[in-house]
C-alpha cells in the first residue's frame, strides 16, 4: 500500500514536469499592489509589495535552509492616451533569501547589497517590499501621466547539492504574478 | 516488390522484411536513447555544479523526450504483442507458439522485475524514512547545537577583550590612540583574536589579523545588531567567532577569532547536513516518489525490453518453425515444389535444408512414379483397348467362348456363352468354373479337357448335345487348352456353337428341295387327270348322269385334283418365296385392317389392337401381311369360339426395329413342339399344312428379322416377329434362310 501511495504520489508529482512552467503545488495567487512612486531627473523610484508569495510551504522550506530567489521586473512607461506608450526605462531585479541554521539568522541578498535578518516576519517583510530605482531615459513631461508596471516571479529554488540531483528537473513552487500598474508622481 | 518464386516460401517478403528491419532498428535505437538520456540526465546534475536546472529548458526537454521515448518504445512493443495476439485469433501458422514464447519471456522478464522493482521501492522508501527519522534529526541537532555553543564559548571568551576595548576607547578622544587601547585590550584575548572598531558600519581601527570575508562578515552582523543585541552581545559563523561592546558614544568594538580552517570545514559540513536533513525531511514524499520514479522507468524500461527480446527470440524460433509447418502443409497438399527459404547456421538451419532435401527427394520420386504411373497407363489402356477389342470381337461373333485360368476360374465369358450356358458375366467371371456351370456342363468340359490333354496340340473338338433350360441343344465344342512358351499350363478356351440352328436350315432347306420336286412331280400328272377327268364326265355324261358311282368318283378325283393342286401351290410358294419388295409404309395401319377383318370373321373371339411407336416402317406389304395372316389364323384355330387376341405393333424408331407381336389366351405350345414349331410340315393341327409359321419364319428372314414363340402369362402363345425398320447400312437384307429365334436367343 505504501508502494502504491508513493507511486500514485509520483505521478501526481511528475505529471506537471511534462508542462513547463507547472509546479508541485498551486499556493494563493500572488500579487503586486501599492505600486507608487517618482519619476525625475533621469530615474524614477518605484515602490511596491509583493503579497501572497509565500505560501505556508515555502515558509517551511525557507525555514529548512532552502534558498528562495523572487525576481522583479519593472517597467516606466509614458502614457498616451491615443497611441502607444513609450517604454522609458526597466529594471530587473532579484532578492533571495536564506537561512543560515549555525548563526540563526536570515541572509537576505539584493541586488544593493546584502542584508542579515534576525527572524523570518523580518526576511518575509523584506522579501515582500520593494523600492525600485529604475533609470529612465527622455525627458519627464511634467503634469503627464507615467506609470510603472511590475512583475514578480519565484526564480529558483537553492535546495541543497544532493537534493538538486533528485529535483533538477522541476521548480517545487510557481509563483508568478500579473503585471501590477501604478501611477508615478512627476515634480 | 518482386514476389517470391512459386513454390518458395521465404520468411517474409522483402517489404515485410524491410518493415520488420526498420521496427528492430527503431526499438533498439529507441532502447539505448532512453539509456543514454536516463544515464545523461542522472549525471547531469553532477556534472551542472551550480546550474539552475529547475528552470534549465534542456532538463525538461531531455525528461520530456525520455518520455516520448519510453512511451514509444511501449508502443512498438506492445503493436508487436496485439500483432502476435490478432495472428493466434487468425489461426495463422506459428502464432500459438509465438504468443506462447513471449508470454514466458514476459513473465521471466516481468515477475523478478516487479519483485525487484517491490523490493527497491520498500528499500528505497525505508531508507529514507529511518534517515529522515528521529535519530539522524537528533544527531544533526544535537550537532549544531553542539557546534554553536562550541563557538559561544569561544566568543564569550573574548567578551573581556571586547568589553575592555570598549572601555577604553570610550575614555579616548585621539583617534590615534585607538590602535594603542585596541593592542592593550586584545592581550586578553585569546591568540588570533582581532579587535575591528566600528563607527556607523565602518571600520575606524582595528588590530590583529582577520580575513577579509571574516571582516565583511562581521560588518554584515554589526549593520544587523539593533540596540544592545538584546543582551547577546556574540556572534558565531561558520568560520569565526566573535564578541562585541557598544560604547556609550554608539560605536562598536568586536573581538574576533577567526576559526582554525579544519574546525571551520567541520562546522560547515555540519551546517550543510542540517540544512540537507531539514530539506530532506521537508521534501520527504517527493524525493520518494522520485525515486519511485526513476525505479518505474527503469523497470518499464526492462520488461519492454525484455518483452521486446522475448518477441525477438520468439520470432527466430517460430519464424522456422512456422515457415516448416507451411512447407509441411503445402507438401501435404500435393506440393512438391515448395523449397524454404532460410539460412542458418543453428539446428534450425539444419532441419530447414534436410526439409528442402526431403521435398526434393520427394519430388524427384514422385516425377519417377509419375512417369512409372503413365507408361503403365499407357500399357494398361493398350492392353485395355486390346482386351476390347477382344470382348468385342467375342461378342461379335456367334460362337460361345468361355476363358478358364489356371487355376479353373472363368477369365471371359462372352455374350453368346452366357446365353448358351444361362449364366451371366457377373455370376461368372472371377468364380471357379465347377461352381458356375451345372454339372453336366461341368462334367462335359472336364471330359473335353482331359481329352484335349491327351490330344495332340491340346486342342480337341466334338459335337456334344447338352440341356439348356427344358430344351437339348446340339453344341460344337473346341475346347483348348492354353500354354506359355514354356508350356506352362495357362488354362483353356472353350468355343461353343449351336448347331440346333444350322440343323434347322439345313432341315428346312431340305424341306424346301423336297417341296420344289413334290409339286414338280405332282403337279404334272395333276393336270392331265383334271383334264382326262373332266373329259370323261363330258362325254359319259349323259350315259352315266344317273350312275352315282360315276359322278362320286369323278367329282372325287377333281375334288382330289384340286386339294392336291392347292397343297402343291402351298409347297410352291414355300420352296420358292416371291423377291421381297420394301416400301415405306403405315405397318400399323396394315395390321390394323387384318385384325378389323379377323374380328368381323371370329366374332367369338376379342380382338385387341395396340400401336406404339411411329408408323413409319420400311416393309413388303404383302410378305408382312400373309406373316400376319398365317400367326392370326393359328391364334384363331387355337382358340377356336373364343378368346382374346391382342396384336400390338411396336416401332421403336431409335432402336430402329419394328416388332409384330400376337399373343393369344389359349392353350398355348407344349414345350416338346417349341424345337420344330417353325419346321416345315409341322403341324398338330388337324387339316394343317405346317408351312404356316414357317412361311412366317421366312418372311422375317427375309426381312432381316426373326420370329419366336415365348409362353403367355398367364396362358395362351405370344408369336414374336421383329424385323430392321429401316434399311441396313449395306442396303441388303433377308438372308434366305429362315428368321427363327425358338426362345434361347436374346430379347
Amino acid at each position: 500500500m505504501n508502494a502504491v501511495r508513493l507511486l500514485i504520489a509520483f505521478l501526481t508529482l511528475s505529471l506537471p514536469a511534462l508542462l513547463p512552467g507547472s509546479s508541485l503545488a498551486r499556493p494563493p495567487a500572488p500579487v503586486i499592489s501599492e505600486v507608487s512612486g517618482t519619476i525625475r531627473d533621469g530615474e524614477a523610484r518605484v515602490r511596491f509589495t509583493l503579497r501572497n508569495a509565500f505560501t505556508p510551504e515555502m515558509v517551511e522550506a525557507l525555514k529548512s535552509g532552502i534558498e528562495i530567489t523572487f525576481k522583479t521586473t519593472v517597467k516606466v512607461e509614458r502614457v498616451h492616451r491615443n497611441w502607444f506608450n513609450r517604454p522609458m526605462g526597466q529594471v530587473e531585479y532579484t532578492r533571495s533569501v536564506r537561512y543560515d541554521a549555525l548563526s540563526r539568522v536570515y541572509r537576505l541578498h539584493r541586488d544593493d547589497g546584502d542584508e542579515l535578518l534576525p527572524d523570518v516576519l523580518a526576511a518575509l517583510d523584506r522579501m515582500t517590499r520593494f523600492e525600485v530605482v529604475v533609470p529612465v531615459t527622455g525627458d519627464v513631461a511634467k503634469g503627464k501621466p507615467h506609470w510603472a508596471r511590475v512583475h514578480a516571479r519565484l526564480d529558483k529554488v537553492g535546495l541543497s547539492e544532493p537534493l538538486r540531483s533528485i529535483f533538477f528537473f522541476s521548480s517545487l513552487w510557481d509563483v508568478e504574478t500579473d503585471w501590477a500598474r501604478g501611477d508615478l508622481q512627476t515634480p | 516488390m518482386t514476389a517470391p518464386p512459386v513454390g518458395r516460401i521465404s520468411p517474409r517478403t522483402g517489404e515485410d522484411a524491410a518493415k520488420r528491419r526498420r521496427e528492430r532498428w527503431a526499438i533498439g535505437i529507441v532502447a539505448v536513447l532512453v539509456a543514454v538520456l536516463t544515464f545523461f540526465e542522472a549525471h547531469l546534475a553532477a556534472v551542472g555544479g551550480s546550474v539552475a536546472f529547475s528552470s534549465n529548458i534542456v532538463i525538461f526537454a531531455l525528461i520530456n523526450l525520455n518520455v516520448i521515448l519510453v512511451v514509444l518504445l511501449i508502443f512498438l512493443v506492445t503493436r508487436n504483442v496485439f500483432k502476435i495476439l490478432l495472428d493466434r485469433r487468425r489461426n495463422l501458422l506459428g502464432a500459438k507458439l509465438r504468443s506462447r514464447l513471449v508470454l514466458i519471456f514476459i513473465c521471466f522478464s516481468l515477475i523478478p522485475t516487479v519483485l525487484l522493482f517491490i523490493a527497491a521501492t520498500n528499500i528505497t522508501t525505508t531508507s529514507i524514512k529511518s534517515w529522515i527519522g528521529g535519530r539522524v534529526g537528533q544527531a544533526l541537532t544535537g550537532a549544531i547545537e553542539i557546534a554553536q555553543e562550541r563557538l559561544e564559548a569561544q566568543a564569550l571568551a573574548l567578551s573581556p577583550a571586547a568589553g575592555r576595548a570598549a572601555a577604553g576607547l570610550a575614555n579616548t578622544v585621539d583617534p590615534s590612540s585607538f590602535p594603542r587601547v585596541l593592542e592593550s585590550a586584545r592581550s586578553l584575548a585569546p591568540a588570533g583574536t582581532a579587535l575591528l572598531f566600528f563607527d556607523n558600519n565602518a571600520e575606524v581601527a582595528k588590530d590583529g589579523e582577520v580575513s577579509p570575508t571574516v571582516r565583511a562578515e562581521v560588518l554584515k552582523r554589526v549593520k544587523a545588531v539593533k540596540g544592545d543585541g538584546d543582551g547577546k552581545q556574540t556572534l558565531i559563523g561558520d568560520e569565526f567567532a566573535a564578541a562585541w561592546r557598544r560604547t556609550p558614544g554608539g560605536v562598536i568594538v568586536v573581538a574576533v577569532r577567526p576559526l582554525p580552517p579544519p574546525e571551520a570545514a567541520r562546522i560547515r559540513e555540519i551546517a550543510r547536513a542540517y540544512d540537507e536533513y531539514h530539506q530532506v525531511r521537508l521534501l520527504d514524499d517527493p524525493i520518494r516518489a522520485s525515486y519511485i520514479g526513476i525505479l518505474i522507468l527503469i523497470t518499464l524500461l526492462i520488461v519492454f525490453a525484455a518483452s521486446w527480446m522475448g518477441i525477438y527470440l520468439a520470432r527466430q524460433i517460430t519464424v522456422p518453425v512456422q515457415l516448416l509447418a507451411e512447407g509441411t502443409e503445402e507438401v501435404a497438399r500435393g506440393n512438391l515444389d515448395v523449397s524454404l527459404d532460410y539460412r542458418s547456421s543453428d539446428e534450425f538451419g539444419t532441419l530447414v535444408a534436410s526439409f528442402n532435401r526431403m521435398t526434393a527427394d520427394l519430388k524427384a520420386m514422385k516425377g519417377n512414379l509419375e512417369e512409372t504411373n503413365a507408361s503403365l497407363t499407357r500399357t494398361f489402356d493398350e492392353l485395355r483397348r486390346r482386351t476390347q477389342f477382344i470382348e468385342t470381337i467375342l461378342h461379335s461373333i456367334s460362337t460361345g467362348v468361355i476363358v478358364i485360368d489356371r487355376h479353373g476360374r472363368i477369365a471371359m465369358i462372352n455374350k453368346v456363352a452366357e446365353r448358351l450356358l444361362r449364366i451371366t458375366k457377373e455370376g461368372a467371371v472371377g468364380h471357379l468354373y465347377r461352381e458356375v456351370l451345372r454339372e453336366e456342363h461341368y462334367e462335359a468340359i472336364r471330359g473335353l479337357y482331359r481329352e484335349a490333354g491327351e490330344a495332340a496340340g491340346g486342342q480337341i473338338e466334338r459335337q456334344v448335345e447338352l440341356v439348356v433350360g427344358e430344351k437339348r441343344i446340339a453344341f460344337r465344342v473346341c475346347l483348348t487348352a492354353l500354354r506359355d512358351d514354356a508350356g506352362e499350363y495357362m488354362g483353356l478356351v472353350a468355343a461353343f456353337d449351336d448347331l440346333s440352328q444350322a440343323m434347322r436350315l439345313q432341315r428346312v432347306l431340305a424341306w424346301r428341295e423336297v417341296a420344289r420336286r413334290i409339286a414338280h412331280d405332282i403337279r404334272n400328272p395333276l393336270t392331265p387327270i383334271q383334264l382326262s377327268t373332266e373329259r370323261m364326265q363330258r362325254k359319259y355324261a349323259a350315259t352315266h348322269a344317273e350312275d352315282p358311282v360315276f359322278v362320286e368318283c369323278t367329282q372325287a378325283i377333281l375334288s382330289g385334283v384340286h386339294t392336291l393342286k392347292g397343297l402343291v401351290d402351298e409347297f410352291m410358294r414355300f420352296a420358292r418365296m416371291p423377291v421381297l419388295r420394301l416400301e415405306e409404309g403405315d405397318l400399323p395401319g396394315e395390321i390394323h385392317a387384318i385384325v378389323d377383318t379377323y374380328r368381323s370373321s371370329h366374332p367369338g373371339i376379342r380382338w385387341e389392337f395396340r400401336q406404339e411407336g411411329p408408323p413409319g416402317v420400311r416393309f413388303d406389304p404383302f410378305q408382312i401381311r400373309r406373316a400376319v395372316t398365317n400367326l392370326l389364323d393359328n391364334a384363331a384355330a387355337a382358340l377356336g369360339e373364343r378368346g382374346s387376341v391382342t396384336v400390338t405393333c411396336t416401332h421403336d424408331e431409335a432402336a430402329g426395329k419394328a416388332r409384330i407381336d400376337v399373343a393369344d389366351d389359349g392353350p398355348g405350345i407344349p414345350p416338346g413342339d417349341r424345337d420344330r414349331l417353325f419346321e416345315p410340315y409341322f403341324s398338330r393341327r388337324e387339316g394343317g399344312t405346317g408351312l404356316g409359321l414357317a412361311i412366317v419364319s421366312a418372311i422375317a428372314s427375309d426381312h432381316g428379322g426373326i420370329v419366336r414363340m415365348r409362353d403367355n402369362t398367364p396362358r395362351g402363345a405370344v408369336f414374336e416377329m421383329e424385323f430392321p425398320s429401316r434399311l441396313p447400312a449395306n442396303g441388303s437384307i433377308g438372308s434366305g434362310a429362315p428368321g427363327i429365334d425358338d426362345g434361347r436367343r436374346g430379347s
